[in-house]
């Protein structure tokens, strides 16, 4: 039996694309003497569902070199993670990469 | 002070001296940041740090973040404090001892993180508005009274605040 092959167009990747070119940010928690530690490691765990043993290793981040990058991803997520680590009190902030 | 998970649905303070009482009622009064502005900036802090270079997007996002995202995360924390302020009405005698009186109080566990939040800006503001040393930090020479109760109230909050973090909200 005959077969064709096709060969299609592989399509260009458009660099102008409007996502491909948005800034990316991180989420950064910053140490605070006065937060407790089980307290901020059980907020990472909520906010970003990670382990108990990543989120953990964040807080002590946190806490031995004064910050940690918790996230990085588009402005609009972090954004939402900032405000929800804002609300549990913990000195959060994004910073573009 | 005893704090007890109970299987109910509820965890309590039992055992309560007087002035672990009082403390306790001055929660909000603790929390108010409204009249020191370094406890404003720690409660609300900017989403953005300045680094010095001009970036509207973060311009941007600072100007939303007064407009829209303050007011919100105020309402968040006030709620948590009308929350506590109308748990600790249920406080009630417990039993008078030689010592003098105790009291307790069962809270639902839903109110746990309300419970949280309002003892964490408690100690938060503290910290602030009377220049409380780091952990492990020592004090160096004459303690003022207000400093003095402030630390105790500090450490007191820290304590319901780990119990709880650690036996009531802590996820397996």
């Amino acid at each position: 039996m005959a077969t064709v092959t096709e060969i299609e167009a592989i399509p260009e990747i458009d660099v102008e694309d409007e996502d491909s070119l948005a800034p990316v940010w991180n989420v950064v928690i910053w140490n605070d003497p006065v937060n407790l530690m089980s307290f901020v490691t059980l907020v990472i765990r909520r906010i970003f569902g990670y382990s108990e043993a990543k989120a953990t290793e964040l807080m002590l981040m946190v806490h031995e070199k004064g910050k940690a990058i918790v996230w990085t991803g588009e402005q609009e997520r972090a954004e939402f993670f900032v405000q929800q680590l804002q609300g549990h009190q913990l000195l959060a902030s994004m910073q573009k990469v | 002070m005893e704090l007890v998970a109970n299987m109910d649905g509820t965890w309590s303070m039992q055992k309560l001296h007087d002035m672990e009482k009082l403390l306790l009622e001055k929660i909000r009064e603790a929390a108010d940041y409204s009249d020191s502005e370094k406890a404003k900036e720690r409660i609300f802090p900017t989403p953005v740090r300045d680094d010095g270079k001009p970036d509207e997007d973060a311009d941007a996002i600072r100007g939303d973040w007064g407009e829209l995202v303050r007011p919100e995360l105020a309402s968040l924390f006030e709620d948590a404090l009308g929350v506590v302020e109308d748990d600790l009405k249920k406080m009630k005698k417990s039993r008078a001892g030689k010592k003098g009186e105790r009291y307790e109080i069962s809270v639902p566990k839903a109110h746990a993180n309300q419970w949280c939040q309002a003892l964490n800006q408690a100690r938060l503001v503290l910290h602030e508005k009377h220049a409380l040393p780091e952990q492990n930090e020592m004090l160096d020479g004459e303690i003022p009274e207000g400093k003095w109760m402030a630390m105790l109230q500090s450490e007191i909050y820290g304590v319901i605040m780990e119990f709880l973090v650690t036996r009531v909200l802590w996820i397996k």
